[in-house]
């Protein structure tokens, strides 16, 4: 279990990373954190005939505000994420996610866009991307677009991403102050890919009706699904066990899970139904 | 292709020319010698190869060695302090943490990480940072009690 | 100032000998080992279960920077001799197969290809050019297909995939269930594996200028390695040596010869280089040894007072492809039978048993190997005090063996005696509060909590009365030899036939020779692991025996020793040697520290003016026989809590009541003890090395084989009882006993909660409990 030869280019600039992006975009990997490409290359499932390391340009990490919400270079690492006063205070949701994500170790190594740009079905960051109507800035040496994230989760392991393009920030919009977050999965071993999980947030109007809702899963199919008619069902509701039963059942009918070897098809979509619930609920503000 | 890397291991700073794809992990044991950190999955799951790069865990297997150029990187050869053992090994050894010692490496790695960002973790606390680490031997109870009592002892 | 005393080292939680070398990264595992002009090996392997090999290409392998040489199936077959089990038994089919595949593979892994190339990542290069056409042969991928006679058949040689059958009764069972209720039930416990965290590996060394080899291996059993390889490599044994370095974790998997030993070793000779080789993490999923994988048909004959009157069973046993030698198809059946009634007062017992051979990885040996015997009593307890409205403790009590009865014959042969079942089944009890629990699961259950408590009671041979083996067809040695010698100095070195791998036998053995001997621990060294020094022992470290078997020869070597010292000392002193002793390495009258002679110069003398007719250093070597006893056992209970809607089990509170005898070293027994019941709750709720209907194995890496974390294993608390000592060394082994009790105690625990279904099959994922939940109409 040794990586396959390859040609290894380490820009140090952003420029110089998307020329080389588009020299090699017909046969290339992008290495950003490894926590997902190594164990690819190691098993010889991957064989880039190019490797190029975002590890040195520089201008990829970092965290700051954007318009009400939080702008994520792509190349910060996942627990300087979590660790992040901006991040904690405007995205819980993250927060939460990003304790599902591995172990230490894997997050101190592991990068928001690399995590993104992976697009594991099974992975929490895509989920917070979705559920927060996330925008995702791809730029190639053509130029930047912001991506949507519910178009930038194309299929397993496929984005939106052309072959020339690098995902460089993930702009996540922040939810009203007072809102509250929650992400319940279900994984066969602490620290494992999740069977089912769920993300949610809840934000409620001055009359104690929810204001806002959003759930989005993941393990449920080729991409995280976000499950919009569950949400247009709560919006207006009081958060009550009931109105969450309701939005839960209806969440189920939004997804369209496969079997593996750990779960069934619908174990997985009855366990949607039971996460989402506990979700909205720990997601009550 | 190589590249020429430089870093400093365990306080000692060493160059040398690397083919690119090299693990960390391979550079370590086969180019430095540093067999203390061990091969176990090679895929990131069981921790055996656990490393501090820049003080924060990290799989070796999962890191190139280029990926490494500049750090500073610890291994479990560098807990020891001035050749005798510190107080997590100390600690690890009154408690009987281990047996067949495969796994040791990545356990005392992580839990040295632990304990800096922690000095008087919980039991569950414990249990949750080394749930990365996978142990066949012990049922990690004893491993528990062994980075317990280090830091009880001001590791 | 009063006298010294001798002191005792055993019975205390020493610090461990081997701690200081694991803990500053300093051991030395075969991957740690690198000799000059040593080359890495990496096997192609199949990609398909059954097949025929139409095409080998390797030519462009062979042109790789890096590459020194691709050995193939057939060209290795030249070099090495037929592989096959040792001498004919009767009703056993014993298969010749090859170290690499030649014209058929039987398993996706079966290596077909060695590569020997400068580097790892160069072999792995040159791996992926190597081209291989199969032409498919329908997969024998269950133990049915394995038994239909018009179906595939794996070794054409001897003609049916049925490699083992066997019938035997015990008693009249044809009379114990003619007119008895009957509660019957068919498992299917899963395929595990043992998951060493080190795979396996070695270094062959072959020095073309003697002809000597030496095989630097991970192994648990170096004596039969070399004993095997010998006569598979055609090399003079006195030109054979396996040096075992430190070894991490075996479990039964580095048990006997792999074929890769062969074909790494075949290759160092061919080459005249070392050779390395060590498994990849897929590697050892895909093609070590699997375990487990029984189908159990079981029916009992019961009274309506919970008696159980006779058991019937019928075990098929899957055992993969190719048997690891000397691992008999025959080995496993004998002992699951004879371990069947366990320490129940069960008179009855009709069994068959078949093994057979299917498109899968080999059926080795795994802690506890015969553990399916516990699991599916334990289980069936259950079941028949649920069928007869009783309480599953009330129905072992009724079972159990008392003290007052034995020693006795079990009805499938073996003495039992000195069993303190009942003692820990009544200690775990009170332990566990149990009588109150009942009341508090009644009470969760109204709010819709689902709690659960399961019990089991088990034995194991460890290592078992003599006569235990002759009824399981064991061929083990009812003996086990050490040597002691007293080094110049004063110290002494015991050298062990036992191949430890994280027992900790350099310290146990040294607690138990430094106690006899009356020296400080740390004057004494242990030495294993290497065949020209060692003391022939064909099991190595395997078999719970350790804790008896091998401290019994190392305390009578150690014995002799002291004795010729007195003897010499009572000489220079002109006293009888029954009127000395040694305290603190010290040779002195007793009560008369001042006159002693410490013990460095009585070592001189023994080396520098040797008594007539004795060895050097004095050196003895004593064969310690098998006393009587030999079981350790115990009652493990387990409280569980279900989610009833995700199907999650959360192990509450785990507790161990273990008759182990006397502890040698009560931290390492513990140890033991909790790694076992670890690997016992990993088999109960996670681990499943699971095969497709095609025999695609799908388990390959550590995200589809899910080990238990410190987050899956709770607290496990322990206590012993110390039962009837029968023998002058009376500690014993407590390897397994946790991996065999523990999933039984969890299922039953699981059923328990789930309002009393019947669970047959593991693991118990959530899934599956959700689904068990379901048909027993759910929580409500």
């Amino acid at each position: 279990m040794k990586p396959p030869l390859f040609q290894y280019l380490a820009p140090s600039s952003l420029d110089e990373a998307l020329a080389l992006r588009a020299e090699h975009a017909d046969d290339c990997a992008v290495l950003a954190g490894g926590q997902s490409l190594m164990p690819l290359l190691n098993l010889r499932m991957a064989f880039p005939g190019t490797l190029i390391d975002l590890g040195g340009v520089s201008e990829l990490a970092g965290i700051r505000e954007f318009d009400g919400g939080v702008a994520i270079g792509a190349m910060t690492r996942q627990r300087a994420t979590e660790r992040s006063e901006l991040v904690r205070d405007r995205l819980p949701l993250a927060v939460r996610a990003l304790a599902n994500v591995g172990h230490p170790a894997i997050r101190n190594r592991g990068t928001v866009g690399g995590s993104l740009a992976h697009a594991d079905p099974a992975a929490e960051l895509p989920a917070v991307a979705l559920a927060l109507d996330a925008e995702l800035v791809a730029r190639s040496s053509g130029g930047e677009r912001t991506i949507a994230a519910a178009d930038f989760f194309v299929g397993f392991l496929t984005t939106a991403l052309a072959p020339d393009e690098l995902l460089v920030e993930v702009r996540l919009p922040g939810l009203p102050a007072g809102h509250g977050a929650s992400f319940v999965e279900l994984a066969r071993r602490h620290g494992d890919f999740a069977v089912v999980g769920v993300a949610a947030a809840v934000a409620l109007d001055s009359g104690g009706s929810i204001a806002d809702a959003r759930l989005a899963f993941i393990g449920v199919g080729g991409t995280p699904v976000r499950a919009r008619e569950a949400e247009t069902l709560l919006r207006g509701a009081m958060p009550e066990p009931a109105a969450f039963a309701e939005a839960a059942e209806r969440a189920k009918t939004e997804l369209d899970p496969g079997s593996d070897t750990h779960a069934s098809a619908a174990y997985r979509r009855r366990i949607a139904g039971v996460l989402a619930q506990r979700a909205l609920q720990e997601a009550t503000p | 292709m190589s590249i020429e890397v430089t870093l400093t291991v365990n306080g000692a700073v060493r160059s040398a020319t690397v083919e690119t794809r090299r693990t960390l992990a391979d550079f370590l044991r086969e180019d430095l010698s540093l067999t203390g950190t061990h091969l176990g999955c090679e895929h990131g799951v069981c921790g055996s190869c656990t490393v501090l790069v820049n003080g924060a865990s990290a799989r070796s297997c999962l890191m190139l060695a280029v990926q490494a150029n500049g750090a500073e990187v610890t291994t479990i050869e560098g807990l020891l302090d001035g050749g005798t053992m510190g107080v997590l090994q100390e600690a690890c050894r009154d408690s009987h943490s281990f047996q067949c010692g495969y796994c040791t490496p990545g356990f005392l790695m992580t839990a040295t990480e632990l304990l800096n960002e922690r000095p008087h973790p919980t039991a569950t606390e414990v249990r949750e940072a080394i749930s990365g680490n996978l142990c066949r031997c012990t049922g990690y109870e004893s491993i528990v009690q062994g980075i317990l009592l280090a830091a009880e002892r001001g590791a | 100032m009063s006298a010294p005393q001798a002191t005792r080292f055993t019975g205390k939680s020493v610090r461990r000998v081997e701690d200081e070398k694991i803990l500053s990264g300093r051991g030395r595992y075969v991957d740690d080992i690198r000799l000059p002009r040593m080359v890495h090996a990496v096997f192609l392997r199949s990609t398909v279960a059954h097949g025929r090999i139409v095409s080998l290409d390797v030519e462009q392998a062979r042109t790789l920077d890096g590459v020194v040489a691709i050995v193939t199936g057939a060209e290795l077959a030249q070099i090495t001799n037929p592989m096959q089990l040792g001498p004919e038994t009767p009703d056993v089919l014993r298969p010749v197969f090859t170290p690499l595949a030649t014209d058929k593979v039987r398993y996706v892994g079966d290596p077909v290809a060695l590569i020997l190339a400068e580097s790892r990542y160069a072999a792995e290069d040159a791996r992926d050019v190597i081209f291989v056409e199969y032409d498919g042969l329908a997969p024998v991928a269950t133990i049915e297909q394995a038994e239909d006679p018009a179906g595939p058949v794996l070794f054409e040689d001897v003609g049916s995939n049925v490699l083992y059958t066997e019938s035997v009764q015990f008693g009249d069972p044809d009379a114990a269930f003619a007119g008895a209720r009957v509660v019957r039930e068919t498992f299917t416990p899963q395929r595990v594996a043992p998951v060493p965290m080190e795979t396996r590996g070695g270094v062959a060394d072959h020095h073309p200028g003697t002809g000597d080899l030496v095989y630097h291996a991970a192994t648990q059993s170096p004596h039969a390695l070399r004993l095997l390889l010998s006569g598979l490599l055609g090399q003079p044994a006195e030109q054979l040596r396996v040096i075992t370095p430190d070894v991490g974790g075996a479990f039964g998997q580095k048990a006997g010869v792999a074929r890769e030993d062969v074909a790494v070793c075949a290759a160092s000779k061919l080459l005249g280089r070392p050779v390395k080789w060590v498994e990849d993490r897929v590697e050892n999923m895909t093609s070590a040894t699997h375990a487990r994988s029984e189908t159990v048909e079981i029916a009992a004959a019961v009274d309506d007072d919970g008696t159980i009157l006779a058991l019937d069973v019928t075990m098929k046993l899957d055992l993969g492809a190719y048997p690891i030698l000397p691992f008999a198809p025959s080995f496993l059946g004998p002992i699951v039978r004879t371990m069947f009634v366990g320490p129940y007062r069960i008179e009855n017992l009709r069994w068959q048993h078949s093994a057979v051979a299917t498109n899968k990885a080999s059926y080795g040996t795994y802690r506890g190997p015969w553990a399916v015997e516990s699991l599916v009593r334990e289980l069936l307890i259950d079941d028949i005090a649920r069928e007869l409205g009783l309480d599953a403790v009330d129905v072992r009590r009724r079972n159990l063996l008392r003290a007052d009865e034995q020693p006795r014959k079990m009805i499938t042969g073996p003495t039992i005696d000195g069993v303190s079942s009942l003692e820990t089944l009544e200690r775990a009890v009170e332990l566990a509060g149990y009588e109150g629990f009942r009341e508090e699961q009644r009470r969760a259950r109204e709010r819709g909590a689902l709690l659960g408590v399961g019990f089991s009671t088990y034995i194991e041979p460890a290592p078992g009365p003599i006569d235990f083996f002759a009824s399981a067809g064991s061929h083990l040695p009812p003996s086990e030899r050490a040597i002691a010698r007293l080094e110049p100095d004063g110290h002494l070195t015991v050298i062990t036939a036992q191949a430890p791998h994280g027992q900790g036998h350099e310290t146990t053995l040294a607690q138990v020779a430094a106690t006899e001997f009356g020296i400080p621990l740390e004057h004494v060294r242990v030495v294993h692991g290497d065949t020209q020094l060692t003391p022939f022992l064909l099991i190595g470290t395997g078999g719970s025996r350790a804790a008896t078997m091998a401290s019994g020869a190392a305390l009578h070597a150690t014995r002799l020793v002291k004795q010729k010292v007195l003897a010499m000392a009572a000489n220079m002193l002109e006293i009888s040697p029954d009127d000395l002793e040694i305290v603190d390495a010290v040779v002195a009258p007793k009560g008369d520290p001042e006159r002693g002679i410490p013990l460095a110069g009585i070592a001189m003398a023994a080396y520098f003016a040797t008594p007539p007719g004795e060895d050097e250093g004095l050196r003895s070597s004593a064969l310690y026989e098998q006393p009587a006893g030999g079981w350790s056992g115990g009652t493990h209970v387990c409280f569980v809590e279900v989610d009833p809607e995700t199907g999650v089990v959360e192990l509450l509170r785990y507790i161990v009541v273990e008759d182990c005898g006397d502890l040698i070293n009560p931290a390492i027994v513990d140890g033991q003890i909790r790694g076992g019941v670890a690997q016992g709750i990993g088999i109960a709720l996670l681990e499943n090395a699971l095969y497709d209907e095609d025999a695609n194995f799908l388990a390959g890496t550590f995200m589809d084989y899910l080990m238990p974390t410190a987050m899956e294993i709770p607290t496990i608390e322990i206590e012993h009882v110390h039962g009837q000592g029968l023998a002058e060394v009376n500690s014993r082994g407590v390897g397994e006993g946790g991996t065999i009790a523990a999933p039984p105690a969890i299922a039953n625990a699981v059923a328990d909660a789930l309002g009393g279904v019947r669970v047959t099959a593991l693991p118990l994922t959530p899934e599956r409990v959700l689904d068990l939940l379901d048909a027993a109409g759910g929580a409500a």
